[in-house]
């Protein structure tokens, strides 16, 4: 099939049974891949009310038609489960070069089910494919893990790996790949760990056939010529993601001790122009990116390399937990990933930790001894370690801040700053409405890929609540997504501003199917309304109450920064939502209509 | 001589697609981006010349000015 | 011309070797790449890139006269007159002449065509003129 491995690879743990079998070519005209896949395979297979670490859970991880080809960022593959953290939908991207290999192997799709009696891991090479024993792993690091099995297979294998913190099951447990690439959010890796598998390695060494290979050469040429001639490239791939720490600081969308703040007053050593000239040693990119955003850097104060760090790990494990250094936030991602968390949440549920400890809340006692203030680099780098090991306070923050907050009670719940269970990424929204509103309706919960909305915000008025914002951030969760459903970067067409029009001719030329974006759009609709239905089936009183925003936002303005006194009014996080309801063909609670399933496609069996 | 300013990747929504203009001498960047209805605060990064400067730079004859947009969101 | 290469520059995306394989062999296959990069990680964290100089050292020990020079100096391998003897594949001083029969019925290597080039985003790669030694 013109794009695609061809196979989806059935991996069942507890019986150690292996099988292929040909990818539908319905499903790849329906759901294209990645995501699309993952939620197929979610609501088809795992059944109602399963338990998220139990055998009936699946992890299904996907390339996309763009994958491995020569499509400018075609490095991301999708991890699909029913997300330990929240209970609903988990769907996290990671980039590197795992998706293309799955991709030469043949692959659209593997699909862990089950649950091994012991620790394995899935081994592939084209055709071949067996569980290995991976006892002598079981325990170790994710990075170390990685460099073992590359020594040990060679530079063509293609290795995803979990730390302690997966096969301990804590709830934001990340897979890590090429030394710093993740499948982040979620607790895709508690899940993976859940199943006894530590690491799947992968190598393929097959073409991936297209439909029209003369057009397929000219569109990816033309894909790589619009990128390199692009202004920005320059700026864009020294800096990376971090090219927005300054202006997230001046902007008041900088996570500042636990989100209290938008501002930093030390963040100036956290900026990246400081970062590059301070620790970076390479740029290193994804699968066919030309601008890559990746940084890899000298740690020389902790004697230590480490990936990045990029801006969502300063902002957390940064500015959010008021540590300044940026050799300290660059080793403790490090440390997250290697033992195999989310570094995302771990800034996020550490900061509020902090904030409980400042407030006495929590205690010395409470702490094992740890003065846990903000900025305390030691005590965040024992926290860190306490979380991925369980022990001590780690062993409550593990379950992610809402459930901690709900455990500890006296007024914290208030501060944990979380939408659906999911820990809220790097961007303080306390004063950008179509910001919050994306991190309210997310589809995993407060996480901010699918929809950046914050400079439109800037643009219009930040406070402003109008239709056009709601209408904006809805365009944006149906369009940005389709690249993890095509298994690509987002970032050529955001950050390089490439016309969005040259993926079209690529992708007919690849597949053989015509799509124009507007197609791609309706598929990215529906997509996001199975999702939806998803976190429906899944909990008995989903409706409006999961989408409220972090209480933060609408009850406590900052005290400092560029965003003083600056709050959102609470009846107009109802407009919002209101809103966003209308447009989106739901009812006032926030479930889909009818008529709206039935104009995406979406039959009553199909999310039962 | 006058200089050249050039807008990068979504500010261009803002000015209807236009993305290259001529600019008078000895007005700031800033000015010269609230003339043309961009808040300067969804820029992230002022190049003069192949240099970064600040929102406040004064535009001098002959300078090539590239302004960048605030992305993110990975 | 032959091609140059910058390895700090590079980042190690792989882009230049998908073009590579379907320059060379009109397939989406970076296995089948006449070009090298080893990412060395964690430590030091650096790619090193191999290229091809066009030196000739594959021309000439080859015994079918199967790898020749084209117009504009570079070398490169008629297919059908490959027997796979890999005679050429040790000689390599940089390790980009390639013989891998699970992969192709033929040996392989650079042609000087340019494609790695024109998507390489960070500049790593260029072409120029074979540089000669003066006396």
């Amino acid at each position: 099939m013109n794009g695609y491995g061809g196979n989806i690879l059935r991996v069942n743990l507890t019986t150690g049974g292996i099988t292929r079998e040909a990818t539908p070519p319905e499903l790849a005209r329906d759901y294209l891949g990645g995501r699309g896949f993952g939620i197929y395979f979610l609501l088809k297979e795992v059944p109602r009310g399963a338990d998220p670490l139990g055998p009936e859970n699946k992890l299904i991880v996907s390339p996309g038609p763009l994958s491995g080809m020569l499509a400018a960022g075609g490095g991301k593959c999708d991890w699909t489960c029913k997300a330990p953290l929240t209970g609903g939908y988990a769907s996290a991207s990671m980039g590197g070069h795992f998706t293309a290999e799955l991709k030469y192997a043949g692959l659209d799709s593997i699909i862990l089910e089950g649950v091994s009696s012991k620790p394995v891991y899935v081994f592939i090479d084209d055709k071949k494919s067996e569980l290995r024993d991976a006892a002598e792993y079981w325990g170790q690091g994710a990075v170390d893990v990685e460099k073992e099995l590359k020594d040990k297979f060679g530079e063509e294998f293609q290795i995803a790996v979990i730390g302690p913190a997966g096969e301990k099951a804590v709830s934001f447990a990340h897979i890590n790949h090429d030394f710093g690439r993740q499948a982040g959010r979620g607790g895709v890796g508690a899940v993976m760990g859940s199943k006894n598998v530590k690491a799947i390695v992968v190598r393929g060494t097959r073409s991936v056939p297209v439909a029209d290979l003369d057009a397929y050469r000219k569109a990816g040429m033309a894909l790589y010529k619009a990128c390199k001639e692009a202004e920005g490239l320059k700026e864009w791939t020294s800096y990376g993601t971090t090219i927005v720490v300054s202006w997230c600081d001046e902007a008041g969308a900088l996570p500042t001790r636990n989100f209290s703040a938008g501002s930093f007053e030390d963040a100036k050593t956290l900026y990246g122009p400081y970062m590059r000239e301070k620790i970076v040693v390479t740029d290193k990119g994804c699968f066919g990116c030309p601008c890559p955003c990746g940084k890899y850097s000298k740690v020389k104060k902790y004697n230590a390399y480490a990936e990045g760090p990029e801006y969502e790990t300063i902002g957390l494990l940064g500015s959010n937990v008021g540590i300044s250094d940026i050799e300290a936030v660059a080793y403790a991602n490090l440390l997250c990933d290697n033992l195999g968390i989310d570094t995302i949440s771990a800034g996020n549920v550490i900061g509020w930790a902090m904030e409980c400890y400042e407030k006495g809340i929590l205690t010395k006692q409470d702490t094992g001894g740890l003065d846990l203030k903000f900025g305390n680099i030691d005590a965040t780098f024992k926290l860190i370690e306490m979380i991925a090991k369980k022990e001590g306070l780690g062993a409550l923050l593990a379950d992610g801040v809402k459930k901690a907050s709900q455990k500890i009670g006296k007024g914290s719940e208030k501060f944990a700053i979380q939408v659906k269970g999911m820990e809220q990424s790097g961007y303080a929204t306390h004063n950008a409405t179509s910001m919050l509103l994306a991190y309210m309706t997310c589809d995993v919960g407060a996480h901010h890929n699918r929809a950046w909305a914050i400079t439109y915000d800037i643009q219009v008025g930040r406070e402003k609540v109008v239709p056009e914002k709601v209408a904006r951030v809805i365009w944006l969760q149906n369009f940005r997504p389709m690249f993890d459903v095509l298994g690509a970067c987002r970032l050529q067409w955001v950050e390089l501003g490439i016309d969005r029009e040259l993926y079209i001719p690529l992708l007919e030329s690849i597949t053989g199917i015509k799509r124009s974006w507007e197609d791609l759009e309706k598929v990215g609709e529906r997509i996001w309304n199975l999702t939806r239905l998803y976190w429906v089936r899944e909990n008995a009183d989903f409706g409006r109450a999961w989408d409220m925003p972090p209480a933060r936002f609408y009850t406590e303005a900052p005290t400092s920064g560029t965003t003083k006194g600056q709050i959102t009014k609470f009846e107009d996080v109802n407009r919002l939502l209101d809103m966003y309801y209308e447009q989106r063909g739901w009812d006032s609670n926030g479930l889909p209509i009818p008529e709206t399933m039935e104009k995406l496609g979406i039959k009553q069996e199909m999310v039962a | 001589m006058p200089a050249i300013l050039r807008l990068s990747g979504s500010l261009k929504d803002v000015t209807g697609g236009k993305s290259e203009y001529t600019v008078e001498a000895g007005r700031s960047v800033r000015a010269v981006l609230e003339s043309l209805g961009i808040v300067p605060l969804t820029v992230a990064l002022v190049v003069v010349n192949g240099e970064q400067h600040t929102k406040d730079y004064i535009i001098q004859d002959g300078d090539a000015v590239r302004v960048l947009a605030v992305v993110g969101g990975g | 011309m032959r091609l140059y290469v910058d390895s700090k520059k590079c980042s190690g995306c792989n882009a230049c070797r998908v073009a590579c394989s379907l320059s060379v062999f009109g397939e989406n296959n970076p296995k089948k790449a006449s070009l090298v990069i080893e990412p060395h990680f964690p430590a030091p964290g650096e790619y090193i890139v191999r290229v091809c100089t066009q030196c000739g050292e594959c021309a000439a020990v080859c015994p079918t006269e199967a790898i020749k020079q084209d117009a504009q100096g570079a070398y490169y391998v008629d297919f059908a007159e490959c027997n796979l003897c890999e005679a050429c594949v040790p000689v390599c001083p940089e390790g980009v002449m390639f013989v891998r029969t699970e992969l192709a019925n033929t040996a392989w290597k650079c042609t000087s065509c340019g494609d790695c080039v024109a998507v390489c985003g960070t500049s790593a790669l260029w072409l120029a003129e074979v540089e000669t030694e003066t006396a």
